[in-house]
């Protein structure tokens, strides 16, 4: 096995596995998962709509 | 860091002064409704930077609905150094109802006027200074759309946020001023903050002041009894809004002074609304506006000219189809003037990302890799990526048609003339609202139905909101749809497309009925809707909206989706001993034996055990859609080069020179004799089966209970499994049709007879022969 071919397996794990852990991360902060990418009206009610839940 | 809170009716402009004031790009929609959360920015032009916090629209602070409870529990609770109270100009007496509310906080208010240059156009007049006078806090006049006046409120707002505010009301002329006045003493005398405010709310009935005061309620209770209005009797609620009015009329409407003009003559708006919104021609309208949207998206015989007058191809006109500059040309022309979202998509496709792609994946060809790496470069990276990226031009011209009706005021229309229709199903036409959404992306359509109230509509629209198909379904039903109309030669893209949208719809009706007359029984609550004014779309706005959806498609493409295609390729290349397996070996790779055991699942659907060897890619696409939905069209992208592979032929065997997504799914198609019920039944299936992993979270959030949750996963997999097998099965055999028809007409049967008969039915045969 090449220097590229490693370089390559290297490469698709740590995109794999980052986008993986990135999404455990965000999950863990409660914030949103959706492909709004977060920043719209909406989404930051996903972070706190289990604290206003609780609230009512 | 100081914090401003902006208030204000929904629909009034908050979250478009937000966006002015922060220079976010938060979603503005032309009706009431759109934001059901608060979010922060950040001001910085003043001496010192401030925290600018967007409610969720409210009528009152008597709230009802859950977004109405953030709004008043953010004023009552985050002590916001400032109220700015966004007020529509158009509508000044209503939107002064707040207004007097939030003056009986002790918080420092400024009333924006925004939309006052459509006041002035209008020619109508608003004596500013007298408003200040008699509100007693700042008045400063704006246009949140045009950015006018903004300096000068936020200044106004800075320096009343420098000092304190006492609260005032304006029932002080009212019977119950008496009351209120003693309830603030009491609330006062026990440290309670905001007392005015409380005290009237307490003498309202509010439920949430009772629960809070208990304590309070004989000596308020004492009073009342006492106490009867002529025209309200004992409705101290009703009392009190009534005081407010009454106040504002006398002292607010002589600030106002409205141009002479011909109160009969109706507005352009009215006109518009004439036609529809009519009673009839409404529906008819709408669907004509869909169809008119789909065929401007994915035609490639724009308004049918080539078949109307049989255009002749650019090889039948003798042009080189391989020249450049004729290749531009056939992005625009080939036998029929294509549709503008054609045009973009073989613009983007042919000319510009085809090329790139093609281009890199011939260095990687000619490179000295091993031809695993070459494999899973090609295969698994660019084709998933290009197959996914190759929708870009489609999705953005169908949301940017959407942007225009949802800016103009349109959106709101249809919510208003699909109430009657979905009144009879067991829906308000509120709930449509979040369903139209769904077209977009179903998470902000599920957090959307906080504005309904009842709990049972509010899990059947979050229920139904998948059918209306988002915007990652789209390379699903265009790729499909394409690749019918190519190999086989059926149909129009267009009409396939739009037939799939309109199917979503009809299986969200007939699952709303359904669920209103079995599990989710119950009244269905009134529908009252402001309807916005008609506006030309704002072009910042709709660039917002394109800016927003590309950026995370994009984002997406280049993480979750080349994740998923990256694992893909890998799973289908190794045994379970973990051997590296060519292409022509796939059929022993983990993933197609893990996906055997499944197919024959989907056998009743069309695309299981009868496909033969390699069917189990239909389902690998169905499980990677539900990481995202993209995945299924980057999956079958990155298996089709190795079934190519298998099946001995190449891209250049198909019939047309299509996108990447297309023809990926002809390589299925020619690999696996997939008939088009199947094909039909697979995209039926995606549309209706369980969503993405975001949604299915998002919906586990916004619902009540943890059976409720179980019972809509449930429900997403039953309700596709029975129309992707109505689909393949009466497209297959047509008489089949009787059978569903018979099965349909059995299940209303028992419907009815259960809700006449059942337990708790209206004849009810148990409770009868437990009373005699």
């Amino acid at each position: 096995m090449g220097a590229w071919e490693i370089i390559l397996i290297v490469a698709c794990a740590l995109l794999v596995g980052g986008v993986i852990a990135a999404r455990i991360v965000r999950r863990a902060k409660g914030k949103p998962t959706c492909d709004c990418g977060c920043d719209c009206a909406h989404c930051v009610g996903c972070a706190h709509a289990s604290n206003e839940k609780t609230k009512r | 860091m100081r914090k401003f809170a902006l208030a204000g009716n929904p629909n009034s402009g908050k979250t478009t002064l937000f966006n002015s004031l922060t220079g976010s790009t938060a979603h503005v929609g032309n009706w009431p409704g759109v934001t059901v959360d608060k979010r922060d920015g950040v001001y910085k032009k003043t001496p010192e930077p401030v925290a600018i916090v967007d409610l969720p629209g409210i009528y009152s602070l008597s709230p009802y609905t859950p977004e109405e409870v953030i709004s008043r529990n953010y004023i009552l609770d985050e002590k916001p150094n400032c109220v700015i109270n966004i007020v529509d100009a158009t509508n000044l007496e209503r939107n002064l109802y707040l207004t007097t509310q939030l003056l009986e906080i002790d918080v420092p208010v400024v009333v924006a006027l925004n939309m006052m240059d459509v006041v002035e156009k209008a020619g109508d007049k608003i004596d500013v200074k007298a408003l200040e006078q008699k509100l007693g806090v700042p008045v400063v006049r704006i246009s949140a759309l045009k950015e006018i006046g903004l300096k000068e409120l936020m200044e106004r707002a800075y320096e009343v946020s420098e000092g304190e505010r006492d609260g005032s009301s304006v029932l002080v002329d009212t019977p119950l001023a008496h009351l209120i006045g003693d309830v603030k003493i009491a609330l006062k005398g026990q440290g309670v903050l905001n007392p005015l405010f409380h005290a009237v709310k307490l003498v309202e009935n509010d439920s949430i002041e009772a629960e809070m005061h208990r304590e309070l309620a004989p000596m308020v209770e004492e009073f009342k009894a006492t106490f009867e209005d002529d025209l309200f009797g004992d409705d101290f609620e009703a009392i009190i809004a009534d005081g407010r009015y009454k106040y504002i009329s006398k002292n607010f409407a002589q600030t106002v002074t409205h141009k002479e003009k011909d109160r009969t003559k109706m507005t352009p708006s009215d006109r518009a609304d004439k036609v529809l919104t009519h009673k009839v021609w409404g529906i008819p309208i709408f669907l004509a506006i869909l169809f008119a949207i789909f065929h401007l998206t994915f035609s490639e015989d724009f308004l049918y000219l080539g078949a109307i007058f049989h255009l002749p191809t650019l090889e039948e006109l003798g042009l080189d189809v391989e020249n450049y500059g004729v290749r531009w040309l056939a992005c625009l022309y080939d036998g029929a003037v294509f549709s503008p979202g054609v045009i973009l998509n073989n613009i983007w496709n042919n000319m510009l990302v085809g090329e790139l792609f093609g281009r890199l994946g011939g260095l990687v060809e000619e490179s000295a890799m091993s031809p695993w790496a070459i494999g899973l470069i090609n295969n698994g990276i660019f084709d998933g990526i290009s197959s996914v990226l190759s929708f870009l031009p489609p999705i953005l011209t169908l949301f940017l048609f959407f942007s225009i009706l949802e800016d103009s005021g349109y959106m709101a229309r249809i919510a208003f003339i699909l109430d009657r229709m979905f009144r009879r199903f067991g829906l308000s036409g509120r709930a449509f609202m979040p369903m139209i959404m769904g077209f977009g992306c179903s998470v902000p359509a599920m957090i959307n139905t906080r504005t309904l109230a009842d709990e049972k509509e509010k899990t059947a629209t979050i229920r139904v909101i998948p059918f209306f198909s988002c915007g990652a379904k789209l390379p699903i039903l265009t790729a499909v749809a394409g690749a019918i109309v190519a190999y086989f030669g059926v149909g129009n893209a267009d009409a396939i497309t739009f037939g799939m949208y309109v199917l979503g719809i009809v299986v969200a009706i007939v699952s709303v009925l359904l669920m209103r007359n079995t599990s989710l029984k119950g009244e269905t609550p009134p529908f009252i809707m402001e309807l916005p004014a008609y506006h030309a779309p704002q072009f910042k706005n709709l660039m917002a909206h394109l800016w927003d959806k590309t950026k995370h498609f994009v984002k997406k493409a280049f993480t979750i989706i080349l994740a998923s295609t990256i694992v893909i390729w890998f799973l289908s290349h190794f045994s379970f001993s973990w051997d590296f397996l060519e292409d022509e070996a796939i059929n022993d790779s983990i993933l197609a034996n893990l996906s055997k055991l499944v197919q024959p699942l989907f056998t009743p659907l069309g695309f299981g055990s009868q496909l033969g060897a390699y069917g189990w890619v239909f389902v690998v696409a169905v499980v990677a859609g539900l990481i995202a939905k993209e995945n299924v069209i980057a999956t079958f992208a990155t298996l089709a080069a190795c079934l190519m592979a298998v099946v001995g032929m190449d891209f250049g065997d198909l019939a047309i020179e299509a996108e990447d997504g297309i023809d990926a799914v002809q390589a299925m198609v020619m690999a696996t004799g997939v008939s088009i019920p199947a094909l039909i039944s697979f995209i039926a299936f995606n549309m209706t089966t369980i969503p993405c992993f975001a949604a299915v979270g998002t919906a586990k959030a916004e619902l009540d209970g943890k059976k409720r949750y179980t019972g809509t996963l449930l429900f997403w997999l039953a309700s596709s499994y029975v129309v992707g097998a109505m689909v393949y099965t009466i497209g297959s055999w047509w008489w089949t049709l009787f059978l569903w028809l018979a099965a349909i007409a059995l299940t209303v049967t028992g419907i009815v007879l259960w809700n006449r008969y059942g337990k708790n039915g209206r004849n009810a045969i148990w409770a009868r022969g437990k009373s005699s």
